[in-house]
């Protein structure tokens, strides 16, 4: 874990109110001691007329950062919440770690914001004292004014310039829980109204004075490039302006997306492909090469006792093969940027979770400087890791660069989604356990083969960490087994790889959770009592780098299946099953899952969620997320993307049966109080879906589902 | 370039298009209409629903000569401050999360409670069919429209 003190310093200019930028200086790594650098990472602007700025550094994707980020400062400030604007931050030197993912935009800023909330509420305050010739403690501060004990009220846009003119204190004292006004309450989100009137600018909505349009044609095989092609008929489509050659393919730039299309529908006709190293990438041999992994060697996760010992030695052995496919991102808004090339840089539009990334490798495509390249941060319609890549950012700055001109706008279409997307990869998992002659679990053994998504994101380098990031959730298994074996059987794959929601975890915890009711069924134990049986009087455990508190996973579990009511008398073809799960070992969520299969058709009635993340910033937020994720995961059970002849079977929506409202079951979210700080909660509902709904599904039933998709007759 | 003229929002509008460009790029490119989105371009997620003489269409599926002589309605034309009872119900119980689809699902269900003005959850199932939302706000826009239910007119 990285120790970070905070750094506050008064940046604005004279006359421009009170600027208090906010710095993070991570703890310097040996060597770097003499290098401090400092990670800003907010910005409070209160102005004259007393209107608040507030600045996000996380790129809102839907999580609620621009609502959740801001509340914490407003907290400590006393802000009006009606007098704030939220606007993003541009990457670059003020702001280096804008980076939005793996569930940490609260628990990452939730301390530095509140301290520079704070900070600036102690500097108003002492400006006020000042003029009223009053000590501190007997001024107050609401909805932005300082109060003086004799009535006086003087609004913080008014003592903004005397603050700015006060020393920044190092460690202003933070409110107590108790005395918050907005935190932990349910706040709407910020973009609500221009959502809802359609004034929400996401990046596909950019529009710029003479702004081109442009689609490309890529190779349906990843990797691949054109061979032949005839452009004739492209530019004699009307309205389309150019073809021009780039990394990804090529380039159809018209005056409208609906021209570039039509044009490059014409270009596609007479183009002929090099379909390079992956064209007779199929998933059929992939699930052959997996499957041979299964026995070979691996690279250890973690290991405690001796496995094969045990398993050896164990009254009985139970073996079963899981299985979970390719999927896709799948995000509604389909990849798009906007890059005006100027003379002297250049400017974009577009929805990164990986700004930084972002403008620094499309500033080298375009041979500048980063901080040649501003890069405007856009609302994302759907991020869920896709837009941690930079392909498309960067596509769009080689087109705007061989292009030439004004501004430019990349839109993929579907397609271009499911055939180009940074996909999650499918994995093969051979589960074993073995009981003891009283029926107690003495050793588990989690073989996981498939391709690396780590690999993938470095460029094809095998990292030291490889086993442990494709093991996260199996490693982590929260129960005591005194013998236990998690590893990981590389399979490679010539296919761009990406995290998508709920990581590695998903999978994993799929055949995890799902291969312990198989073991709980076994050994003639009730899948619950099975699980707090193991979780048993654990305290804080170490997995790796992560540590949990299992006492908390084990609260979480009792209310999920308490409130689920586990143990009542069901009709004949329901079912009740569970999952739990301590997610990076900071959110500890369980979800007990009622279905019901009839004549083979299966329905999900309700998830019962229970969780504790801490401090919950805003419940609606959270709330939201736990039915988002359940969505997500719960889809996962009923989408996949294959392969065959290098490139995806599935092209859109009409072939990724994506969960839809009527197939929503009822949500309901239990809050396990807690007094910790907040951890996050964007990914860890998600990983727990399947295996409830299949746990439920074989109490239904009897019939054990270990393969991902569910297809519909394999429950006739 | 052929000519055509259709009713958006209330305003007339001549448009020089080719007769089958899609309806949505007709708003979102021509018009600068950017509430209407593009999702799949194959009639399949609904993000770019709007009205059409009042019924919600799928504008990508919607060619400019079938909305020639027509009104379109767009979610920016719904209302002039989001005071329409769906969107106002759409805040009340915060539906959005990255709010893409939401204009899409907001036409439909204003189409819907204009035609019934108090839904079973069979007819919201029905009129959101076609309609995806990949962060999952499908529990809060059933309660969105059932708190709406009987203000639209």
């Amino acid at each position: 874990m990285t120790s970070r003190r905070d750094f506050l310093k008064v940046t604005g200019a004279a006359g421009t109110g009170l600027v208090l930028g906010l710095h993070l200086e991570a703890k310097p790594t040996p060597g770097e001691a003499a290098r401090a650098e400092f990670k800003p990472n907010a910005f409070l602007a209160l102005r004259p007329d007393g209107t608040v700025r507030i600045t996000v550094s996380k790129t809102e994707m839907g999580q609620g950062v621009r609502t959740a980020l801001p509340m914490a400062l407003a907290e400590e400030l006393d802000l009006d919440w009606s007098r704030i604007e939220v606007v993003n931050a541009l990457p670059g030197p003020d702001f280096k770690s804008m980076q939005t993912g793996g569930s940490t935009s609260v628990s990452s800023t939730w301390n530095p914001l509140r301290k520079a909330g704070a900070a600036a509420r102690q500097m108003l305050v002492a400006a006020a004292a000042a003029q009223w010739k009053v000590s501190l403690d007997q001024c107050r501060t609401e909805k932005g004014f300082v109060l003086g004990p004799s009535g006086q009220k003087l609004g913080y846009g008014d003592l903004a310039e005397a603050a700015a003119k006060l020393p920044v204190p190092k460690d202003p004292p933070l409110k107590k829980a108790s005395e918050y006004r907005l935190l932990g309450g349910r706040m709407p989100r910020f973009d609500g109204p221009a959502i809802v009137t359609g004034k929400a600018i996401f990046g596909i909505d950019v529009r710029r004075p003479g702004q081109r349009f442009a689609a490309v044609l890529r190779c349906p095989v990843p990797g691949g490039q054109p061979k032949a092609w005839d452009d004739n008929k492209a530019k004699a489509t009307p309205g389309v302006k150019a073809v021009v050659k780039v990394p990804t393919g090529l380039a159809v730039v018209a005056d409208s997306t609906w021209a570039a299309f039509k044009g490059r529908e014409a270009l596609a006709a007479s183009t002929t492909w090099d379909e390079g190293p992956g064209k007779d990438f199929s998933s059929v041999a992939l699930e052959a090469k997996m499957r041979a992994a299964l026995t070979g060697p691996a690279d250890e996760a973690r290991k405690e006792g001796d496995v094969d010992k045990a398993l050896a030695v164990a009254a009985r052995l139970i073996e079963a093969e899981y299985s979970f496919p390719y999927q896709a991102h799948a995000t509604v808004e389909p990849m798009n940027a906007t890059v005006h090339l100027q003379t002297d840089g250049a400017e974009m539009w577009t929805g990164s979770q990986s700004p930084n990334k972002a403008q620094t490798t499309a500033a080298a495509a375009l041979g500048l400087k980063p901080d040649q390249m501003k890069l405007n941060v856009a609302l994302i319609g759907g991020g869920f890791g896709r837009r941690l890549g930079t392909d498309f950012s960067t596509e769009a700055a080689e087109l705007a660069k061989a292009a030439g001109g004004g501004p430019v706008q990349i839109v993929w279409d579907r397609e271009d989604d499911f055939r180009h997307d940074l996909f999650h990869p499918a994995t093969l998992h051979r589960m074993r356990a073995g009981l003891d002659a009283s029926g107690g679990l003495s050793a588990w053994a989690h073989r996981i083969a498939g391709p690396s998504i780590l690999r993938s994101w470095l460029g094809g380098q095998k990292s030291p960490g490889q086993a442990s990031a494709e093991a996260n959730g199996a490693l982590d298994i929260p129960y005591a087994i005194p013998a236990l074996q998690v590893d990981f059987a590389e399979v490679e794959a010539p296919t761009p790889l990406g995290w998508w929601r709920g990581i590695e975890i998903v999978p994993n915890v799929f055949a995890r959770e799902c291969f312990l009711d198989e073991v709980a069924h076994a050994s003639g134990k009730d899948p619950l009592q099975l699980r707090l049986d193991l979780l048993g009087h654990q305290g804080i455990v170490k997995f790796g780098r992560d540590e949990a508190d299992i006492r908390r996973l084990k609260k979480v579990l009792q209310v999920a299946a308490e409130k689920a009511g586990w143990g009542r008398k069901l009709a004949a073809g329901r079912g009740l099953g569970l999952a739990c799960h301590a997610y990076d070992g900071r959110t500890y969520a369980a979800e007990v899952a009622e279905v019901s299969v009839q004549k083979g058709q299966l329905r999900v009635h309700k998830i019962t969620c229970a969780v504790d993340c801490g401090f919950v910033v805003n419940p609606s937020g959270l709330e939201a997320q736990v039915e988002g994720g359940i969505a997500f995961g719960l889809s996962a059970l009923f989408t996949q993307i294959t392969w065959d002849r290098g490139r995806t079977v599935q092209t859109g929506f009409q072939d990724f049966p994506l969960v839809r409202l009527a197939d929503m079951p009822v949500i309901e979210t239990h809050i396990v109080p807690s007094a910790e700080a907040p951890s996050g909660m964007g990914e860890p509902p998600v990983p727990l879906a399947i295996p409830a709904v299949l746990n439920a599904v074989f109490a239904a039933t009897g019939k054990r589902i270990r393969r991902v998709p569910l297809v519909s007759d394999s429950l006739k | 370039m052929p000519s055509f003229q259709l009713t958006v929002n209330g305003r007339v509008r001549t448009v020089d298009a080719d007769a089958d460009t899609p309806l949505l790029w007709i708003l979102r490119d021509t018009l600068g209409l950017t509430g209407t989105k593009f999702g799949c371009g194959q009639g399949v997620c609904g993000s770019c629903t709007v009205h059409l003489d009042g019924q919600a269409v799928k504008s990508c599926q919607t060619s400019l000569k079938e909305a020639a002589g027509h009104a379109v309605m767009t979610v920016e034309g719904l209302s002039k401050d989001g005071s329409h009872p769906v969107q106002r119900a759409w805040l009340a119980e915060d539906v959005a999360q990255c709010g893409y689809c939401q204009p899409g699902m907001i036409m439909s269900a204003a189409a819907l409670l204009r035609h019934k003005p108090h839904p079973s959850d069979r007819d919201i199932d029905e009129a959101f069919a076609d309609h995806v939302c990949r962060c999952g706000t499908y529990p809060r826009i059933r309660k969105a429209v059932k708190r709406a239910a009987g203000g639209v007119k």
